[in-house]
C-alpha cells in the first residue's frame, strides 16, 4: 500500500539563488496552470462565460489580465494560459485544468500545464539590461507596456515573457526541462553586476 | 531580415521556421490525375526572381503558420498573412484575412 | 633613432600627462599617457619600425591613426588572452600593455625572410596559380608549410580564451553610425525629440576627426565642444552611447552588427566583466556618419616606416601630442592635405617642402607656406629611401627637375574616400563623384541615411550641418517631433583636390595594397594577363582581401586599373564590400554559447539521481538522456547495458522515457486530422486503448513512429520519437492551420508535463501493483496489452498508465505530472530493487529494440517507405493520407528495394557495426554490387552475441542466405546470416503475458 503522496520537486530546485545588486530574481512555484483553446468560431462565446466566471474577459493577442481569481495570457491565436495559485482553496488544492474543463466544455480544449513550466520574476532596475543580452524583442516600456505579453525566447530557450509593472518586473515562463540552462544563462548575464551597484 | 507576425509584432528571422512554396495546394487525392498532380505539388516550383509567397512557422512565438510575401531579390517583406486565414479565405471559409503588411 | 627619444609635444593633445601607463613592445618598455593608442605611445617614444609585411616582409611603421591600418599590425597580450594582427592605432593603451611585433625573424630589425623582397619574381601576382602548379602532392608537403612560414599574420593563442562574451540586442529608433562632428550633431538632434537614439563610435573618445584637427565651434576648441556634446547626450535618458564600439555590417530590415570592446582596453576584464559585447542593433532609422579614409599615393617604397597619412601626422600631433617625425615633406593631391605644414609648423616640427601634385597650387596654399617659410613645389615624390626608415624623398618637379630632401616624415594625402561600406553591404551600388574623386553612397537601404564626410561633404560646416538636419530628419520618420535646432558654426576650410593616383617612374616597390603586399606592378601584370574586371584583379593579386579588406588601398587600384584599361574609374567599378567593417573575433559571435553553454540542455526528472548514480548521459537533441547505470566491478559500458538487458529480461527495469514528444489533441475533429497523419486506421481506436501508429511525409518515406492513445470522444493524446517531437508538432500544425484549416481540432504540447516512465519486465506488473492506488485493476483481463487509464498512484497523484512496450517484455508506461517526477522514479528504483529490478537507460533499451526488431532512428532516416522497414501491411487502404498518393510511386514500391531483415555473425564471435554494406558472398566489393547497409548492430545479451538489423535488397525473401558486411570505413568484412528481424518472442507471447 502507498504510504504518503510522493514529494514534489520545483523546476529550479537544482538551481542556486542569483543575487545581484538591482535585481530581484524570484522563482513562482505552486502555481496551477492550464492551456485553452477555442474550438472554431467558439473564442467570442468562451470569452463570455470566463468572464462571467471570472470576471476578466479572455485578453486580446499579446496582452496578459488578471482577477483575483485568475490571471489571463494570451499565447497564441485563440489561445491564452491560464494560471493561479495552485494554494488552498475550501480546503481543496487548486487544479485549473479540472476547474476549467466543466465550464468551457464543447467551447476549448483544456489541458492541464501546471507541471510543464518554469516561471521566474525578474524585477529591479537592472532587469532590461541583463534580459536585453538573452530576450531578442523590445522591452522598454514604450514598446511592450505593463500586461503586455510575448512569446519569445531568451538565449534560444523559448519562454513567454509578461511585464508585470513598471519597477520594472518581467515574468519568464519557460519550459520546465530549461530551467537550468536557462539559470546558466541568467547567472552569466547578470555576472557582470555581481559587484557593483546600480547607478 | 525581420519579419511581422499578424499576432506577435515584429521578429528576428530566428524565431521562424522556413518550409516552402506557400503557393502550391495540396491536390484532391481522389483525382484521376492524382499521381502527377502530387509529383507537381511536391517537387515543381516557380522559384521566382521577385515576390513570392512563402510558408514560415513561428516556431519561439505563436506557433502560427504564415505566408510571408517576400522579394528573393531583396529580402524585402511584402506582408505576412496567418497561414489558416489564407487557406479559409482560399475555401470561402474566412473574408478577414489577419495579416500585417509592409 | 635610438630609443627613449622623446617625440612626445610639450604639450597639447586629449591625453592625460598626469597619467603615465607603462608598457612593452617586443620586449622593451616604453612609457606612454593615458588617452594614448599603443601607435601613439610607440611614435612618443620613437618607435618606427614595428612590423614586417605579409609576403615580402618589408620593413614597415604606422600609416594612419584608426582601423584603415595596413602595416601597423601587432601581437597584443601573451598565452591564452594572444591576440594577433591587432591594429596599434586603435589598440588603447593600458597599463602593462605586452605586444609582439609579427612576422619577423629572428627580430623586427633583420629578418632573415626579407630575401622573399629579393626572390620577388616568384611573389608577384598570380604566384599561388603559376609557381605551384605542380606535382600536387608538393603542396602539402613543401610549398604551404613554406608560404605559411614566409607569410603569416601573426599567432592566435593556443590555449581557451580565458575571457567571456555576451550578446545583446538593442532598439532605436535612430542608430548614429559614428561619433564625428556630423554623427553628435544628427545624435543631439534626434535626442532632443524624445527619439530613442544609439550612436556607435569605434574610439574611446567621442569627436572623430574634430580631435584631431584644430577647429574652432562654437567658439570652443574642437575637443573641448566634443566633450559638452558627449556631456547633452550622456544625460538624455533615451540616449545611448556607444564608445569603443565598431558598427561592423548592416542587414535586412534595419538590423546592424556592432562589437563593443567592453574590456580591451585593460590588461584581463574586470571580474564578471566581459571581454566584447556583440551588439544586435534593430533600428527604425540609421544615420551613417562614419567619416572619410584618407588614401596614400602609390610611389616607390611608399610603405616605408615614415611614409604616413597626413590627417594621421595632424592626429598624432593634435590629439596625442607626438610629433611622428622631426623634418617632414608633406605630399598631396588637395588642399586638405597641403594644408597639414601649418600643424607641423605649429607643433614645431620641421617641413623640409610641400611637394603638390597639382601644376597650380591654389593662392592661399601658396600664401600658408609663404608665411611659413615652406618651400612649395609642384610636383610628386618618385621614391623615398632609408632602409628601415624615410630618409630622404626624390621629388621629380612639374617642370622635369629632380632634387632629393632629407626628411624622416612624409605627409601623404591622395584625397579621402567617404566611409561607404555600411550602404553598400545591402548590395547598394556606390557614385562615383568627380568633385571628390571618390565614390560616394548610392541608392541607400530602407530606413538608411548618410550625413556628413561619409557623405562626401568634407567641410566642417557642411558636417555639423547636414548632421543636424539628418537627425532631426530621423526623428521626425519615426514620429518625434524634433525642434529645430541651431547648426554650431564654425570657420571655412578649403577641401579643393585634383585627382591624382600613381606616380610612374619610381625605382623601387610602390604599393597599392600594404596589408597584402600589392604592388602597382601587379597591377599591371593582372591587367596583361587579361584580368581586367576588377574582380578579377582582387582575386588575382589578392587585392583588398586581407583584414582591412583593402580600404587604403582599393581606389588607388582601380585607377592605376582605369588608366591602364582606358576606361574611367566608375566604369572599372568596385569591388563589394561585405560585413564585418573590421575583423571581430569569433568569441564575440559567440558570446554566452560555448563550451558546456554551446545551446541549452535539457533535463529529464531522472537527472538528479542519474547524476548522483554517476549514470552516464547521452545527448538526443537538447535532452541530456540516461544512457546506462555503470555499477562497481562492470568493466565497460557493455558490460553495464549487458547487465540492464538481461535484469529487464528475467525480472524488470525503469527507464525514464519522459523525452518522448507528447501532444494533446482535442476537439470534434480529433480523429479526422489523426486519420490524415497516421498512414494506419485509427478510427476503431477506442476510448481507454493505445495504437503504434506511423506517420508519412508527403513524399511517402516515414517520417516518425509513436503512439496514439484514446483518453476521451474527443481527446487523444500522441507520443512521438524524442528526436522528432519538434518536427512533428510543426507538421500537426501544419496540417491544421494551411492543410486543413476548416478541421475544429486544437493541440498542445504535453512533452513536459509529464515524467513518464517505462516499467519493463515480467514482474513490473508486481512492481506497478505497489504504485498505482489499488482501486484501480490493472490485472492482464481489465488492463491488457495496449490498454491506456487516467488513474492515480502512491496515494491520489494524478498519473496515466499505458501499457506499450518497446522492449518486447510485458511492459508499461507510468506518467505522473512533473514535479513528482523526481519522487516517482526514486519510489520505482527502491521497488524495483527489492524485486531484483534496476534502472535501464537508452543503451539498453537501443538493445531491447533490436532484439525485438522494432525500428528507430537509424530505420526511420528519411529515405525509407513503410515497406521498406516492414510496416507496409499496416497501411490503411480505406482511407488518404499524408504520403499515400506519392508512396505509391514506381520507384517507392519497387520489390528490389532493399528491406529490413536481421543479421547473424557466422562467426558468432565477430562484432557487427551499423553502416557496413551488404554484397553477395561471392561478388566483388564495388559499389555496383551494393545490396544495402546495415543500419543498427548491438550485442544481444539473449543470445550470446552481436546482431544486426539491416536493409537488404528483397530482403525477406533470403532468409537463410549468407552475404557479405563490408565495412571499408573500419577494414571489417564479415559474413553474415540473414534471419527475420525478430530475434526473441517472436509471437509476441511475453508482452501480452
Ligand atoms: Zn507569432
Amino acid at each position: 500500500m502507498p504510504e504518503a503522496m510522493l514529494i514534489e520537486t520545483t523546476p529550479f530546485a537544482r538551481n542556486k539563488p542569483i543575487a545581484v545588486p538591482g535585481l530581484v530574481v524570484a522563482y513562482r512555484d505552486g502555481v496551477t496552470v492550464a492551456s485553452i483553446a477555442a474550438y472554431r468560431e467558439k473564442a467570442v462565446a468562451l470569452s463570455d462565460l470566463i468572464e462571467a466566471t471570472y470576471g476578466v474577459a479572455l485578453p486580446a493577442p499579446g496582452r496578459r489580465v488578471s482577477s483575483n481569481a485568475i490571471t489571463l495570457q494570451w499565447s497564441g491565436p485563440g489561445q491564452w494560459l491560464a494560471i493561479a495559485e495552485r494554494g488552498q482553496r475550501g480546503g481543496a488544492v487548486r487544479d485549473l485544468e479540472a476547474e476549467l474543463k466543466p465550464i468551457v466544455a464543447g467551447l476549448a480544449a483544456v489541458v492541464d500545464q501546471s507541471d510543464a513550466r518554469g516561471i521566474v520574476a525578474i524585477s529591479g532596475t537592472r532587469a532590461l539590461n541583463v534580459l536585453a543580452k538573452g530576450v531578442p524583442i523590445d522591452l522598454h516600456e514604450r514598446a511592450f507596456a505593463t500586461g503586455d505579453v510575448a512569446n519569445t525566447h531568451a538565449s534560444h530557450i523559448a519562454i513567454t515573457i509578461a511585464r508585470l509593472d513598471d519597477t520594472p518586473t518581467f515574468e519568464l515562463t519557460m519550459y520546465r526541462s530549461y530551467a537550468t540552462s536557462f539559470t546558466d544563462w541568467l547567472r552569466s548575464a547578470t555576472a557582470e553586476f555581481v559587484h557593483t551597484q546600480p547607478r | 531580415m525581420r519579419l511581422a507576425c499578424p499576432c506577435c509584432g515584429e521578429r528576428s528571422l530566428d524565431e521562424f521556421t522556413f518550409l516552402g512554396d506557400a503557393s502550391v495546394t495540396r491536390p484532391d487525392p481522389s483525382a484521376d490525375d492524382a499521381a502527377g498532380a502530387f509529383h507537381a505539388y511536391a517537387y515543381l516550383r516557380r522559384n521566382a526572381a521577385g515576390p513570392s509567397d512563402e510558408l514560415w512557422f513561428h516556431n519561439t512565438g505563436c506557433h502560427a503558420w504564415l505566408v510571408v510575401t517576400r522579394d528573393t531579390r531583396t529580402h524585402e517583406i511584402l506582408g505576412v498573412r496567418l497561414a489558416q486565414d489564407v487557406a479559409l479565405a482560399r475555401t470561402g471559409n474566412r473574408k478577414d484575412v489577419r495579416e500585417t503588411s509592409a | 633613432m635610438s630609443r627613449g627619444t622623446s617625440y612626445r609635444l610639450a604639450n597639447g593633445g586629449a591625453i592625460d600627462r598626469s597619467r603615465p601607463l607603462s608598457f612593452s613592445f617586443d620586449g622593451h618598455d616604453y612609457t606612454g599617457f593615458a588617452g594614448d593608442t599603443l601607435a601613439s605611445a610607440l611614435l612618443a617614444n620613437g618607435v618606427r619600425l614595428v612590423a614586417r609585411s605579409f609576403k615580402y616582409h618589408r620593413p614597415r611603421g604606422i600609416l594612419s591613426a584608426g582601423s584603415e591600418e595596413p602595416n601597423a599590425l601587432v601581437e597584443l597580450r601573451a598565452g591564452a588572452r594572444r591576440e594577433p594582427n591587432t591594429r596599434a592605432t586603435t589598440a588603447e593603451l593600458y597599463d602593462g600593455l605586452d605586444a609582439l611585433s609579427q612576422n619577423r625573424w629572428p627580430s623586427l630589425a633583420f629578418d632573415i625572410l626579407a630575401v622573399n623582397s629579393l626572390a620577388s619574381p616568384i611573389f608577384v601576382a598570380g604566384f599561388y596559380y603559376k609557381t605551384f602548379m605542380w606535382p600536387a602532392a608538393f603542396w602539402e608537403k613543401l610549398y604551404e608549410p613554406m608560404i605559411r612560414r614566409a607569410a603569416g599574420l601573426g599567432r592566435a593563442a593556443d590555449a581557451p580564451d580565458p575571457d567571456t562574451y555576451e550578446k545583446v540586442t538593442a532598439f532605436c529608433d535612430v542608430l548614429v553610425v559614428g561619433g564625428g562632428p556630423a554623427g553628435l550633431t544628427a545624435a543631439r538632434a534626434a535626442a532632443r525629440s524624445g527619439a530613442r537614439v544609439v550612436l556607435a563610435d569605434e574610439s574611446f573618445a567621442l569627436g572623430g576627426r574634430l580631435l584631431a584637427e584644430r577647429r574652432t565651434i562654437d567658439q570652443m576648441s574642437g575637443v573641448e565642444w566634443c566633450s559638452s556634446m558627449t556631456n547633452e547626450l550622456a544625460a538624455y535618458d533615451n540616449v545611448r552611447l556607444l564608445p569603443r564600439t565598431t558598427v561592423f555590417g548592416a542587414y535586412d530590415s534595419g538590423t546592424y552588427g556592432a562589437v563593443e570592446r567592453v574590456s580591451d582596453h585593460v590588461a584581463v576584464p574586470p571580474d564578471g566583466t566581459p571581454r566584447q559585447r556583440l551588439w544586435r542593433i534593430v533600428a527604425k532609422r540609421t544615420i551613417v556618419t562614419a567619416g572619410a579614409t584618407e588614401r596614400p599615393i602609390v610611389f616607390g617604397n611608399n610603405d616605408r616606416p615614415g611614409v604616413m597619412l597626413a590627417g594621421a601626422v595632424r592626429t598624432y600631433i593634435n590629439r596625442f601630442g607626438v610629433a611622428p617625425g622631426r623634418r617632414t615633406v608633406v605630399f598631396a593631391n588637395n588642399d586638405d592635405g597641403c594644408a597639414t605644414i601649418a600643424d607641423l609648423a605649429a607643433a614645431g616640427i620641421d617641413v623640409a617642402a610641400l611637394v603638390d601634385t597639382r601644376s597650380a597650387t591654389p593662392r592661399h596654399i601658396a600664401d600658408l607656406a609663404a608665411r611659413l617659410g615652406v618651400r612649395a613645389i609642384n610636383g610628386v615624390i618618385t621614391d623615398v629611401e632609408g632602409r628601415h626608415g624615410v630618409k630622404r624623398a626624390r621629388i621629380r618637379t612639374t617642370d622635369g627637375a629632380s632634387l632629393v630632401v632629407d626628411c624622416d616624415l612624409v605627409a601623404v594625402s591622395g584625397g579621402w574616400n567617404p566611409n561607404i561600406q555600411m550602404t553598400t553591404h545591402l548590395n547598394g551600388k556606390p557614385r562615383w563623384n568627380d568633385a571628390i574623386s571618390a565614390f560616394t553612397p548610392g541608392d541607400l537601404p530602407k530606413g538608411m541615411s548618410v550625413a556628413g564626410a561619409a557623405a562626401g561633404e568634407f567641410s566642417l560646416t557642411a558636417c555639423l550641418a547636414q548632421g543636424t538636419r539628418a537627425g532631426a530628419a530621423a526623428a521626425a520618420a519615426t514620429g518625434f517631433d524634433a525642434e529645430p535646432i541651431d547648426v554650431p558654426t564654425t570657420g571655412d576650410e578649403h577641401v579643393a583636390i585634383s585627382a591624382f593616383w600613381h606616380v610612374e617612374g619610381s625605382r623601387h616597390k610602390a604599393l597599392v595594397d600594404f596589408q597584402n603586399d600589392v604592388t602597382a606592378a601587379d597591377v599591371a601584370l593582372a591587367e596583361r594577363e587579361g584580368f581586367r574586371s576588377v574582380e578579377h584583379l582582387k582575386r588575382y593579386t589578392t587585392l583588398g582581401m586581407a583584414t582591412d579588406q583593402g580600404r587604403t588601398a582599393n581606389v588607388n587600384a582601380l585607377a592605376i586599373l582605369a588608366k591602364l584599361t582606358g576606361k574611367s574609374i566608375p566604369e572599372t567599378g568596385m569591388t563589394t564590400a561585405r560585413p564585418p567593417f573590421t575583423p571581430v573575433a569569433l568569441g564575440a559571435f559567440a558570446g554566452h554559447h560555448r563550451g558546456h553553454d554551446f545551446k541549452p540542455s535539457r533535463l529529464p526528472p531522472s537527472y538528479d539521481w542519474t547524476r548522483e548514480q554517476g549514470g552516464i548521459l547521452v545527448e538526443t537533441g537538447l535532452w541530456m538522456r540516461p544512457a546506462y547505470f555503470p555499477r562497481a566491478g562492470e568493466r565497460d559500458w557493455l558490460d553495464t547495458v549487458k547487465r540492464e538487458v538481461e535484469t529487464v529480461r528475467r525480472k524488470v527495469g525503469i527507464c525514464d522515457v519522459s523525452t518522448l514528444g507528447k501532444i494533446d489533441v482535442q476537439g470534434p475533429d480529433s480523429i479526422a486530422l489523426i486519420e490524415r497523419l497516421y498512414m494506419n486506421g485509427m478510427t476503431t481506436l477506442k476510448v481507454g486503448r493505445a495504437r503504434y501508429g506511423v506517420m508519412l511525409r508527403e513524399d511517402g518515406m516515414v517520417m516518425d513512429d509513436g503512439t496514439v492513445a484514446r483518453l476521451g470522444e474527443h481527446h487523444y493524446f500522441i507520443t512521438t520519437t524524442t528526436a522528432n517531437a519538434a518536427k512533428v508538432y510543426q507538421h500537426m500544425q501544419l496540417a491544421r492551420q494551411w492543410l486543413w484549416p476548416e478541421l475544429d481540432v486544437e493541440l498542445a504540447s504535453a512533452t513536459e508535463q509529464w515524467a513518464q516512465y517505462a516499467v519493463a519486465g515480467p514482474r513490473s506488473r508486481d512492481l506497478l501493483s505497489s504504485i498505482v492506488d489499488p482501486v484501480f485493476d490493472i490485472r492482464d483481463a481489465t488492463f491488457p496489452y495496449l490498454a491506456a487509464a487516467e488513474l492515480t498512484c502512491c496515494g491520489g497523484v494524478k498519473a496515466r498508465l499505458y501499457r506499450l512496450s518497446f522492449s518486447g517484455e510485458l511492459a508499461y508506461e507510468i506518467a505522473v505530472p512533473a514535479r513528482y517526477g523526481d519522487a516517482l522514479w526514486r519510489r520505482l528504483v527502491d521497488d524495483a530493487h527489492a524485486l531484483g529490478g534496476c534502472a535501464y537507460g537508452s543503451e539498453a533499451l537501443g538493445v531491447m529494440r533490436i532484439e525485438k526488431g522494432h525500428v528507430s532512428g537509424p530505420e526511420l532516416n528519411g529515405t525509407t517507405t513503410p515497406s521498406d522497414i516492414g510496416l507496409g501491411s499496416m497501411a490503411s487502404k480505406k482511407k488518404d493520407y499524408i504520403g499515400r498518393v506519392l508512396g505509391g510511386r514506381l520507384g517507392l514500391t519497387d520489390a528490389e528495394r532493399p528491406t529490413l531483415v536481421g543479421f547473424k555473425p557466422l562467426d558468432r564471435a565477430k562484432r557487427l557495426r551499423a553502416g557496413a554494406h551488404f554484397i553477395a558472398r561471392n561478388a566483388e566489393a564495388t559499389a555496383a554490387n551494393d545490396e544495402g547497409y546495415m543500419t543498427s548492430a548491438a550485442f544481444s545479451p539473449s543470445l550470446g552475441h552481436w546482431i544486426g538489423l539491416g536493409l537488404l535488397r528483397r530482403g525477406p525473401q533470403r532468409l537463410g542466405e549468407v552475404v557479405r558486411a563490408f565495412d571499408p570505413l573500419r577494414n571489417e568484412d564479415n559474413l553474415v546470416e540473414v534471419v527475420s528481424p525478430v530475434f526473441i518472442d517472436p509471437e509476441g507471447a511475453r508482452l501480452r503475458a
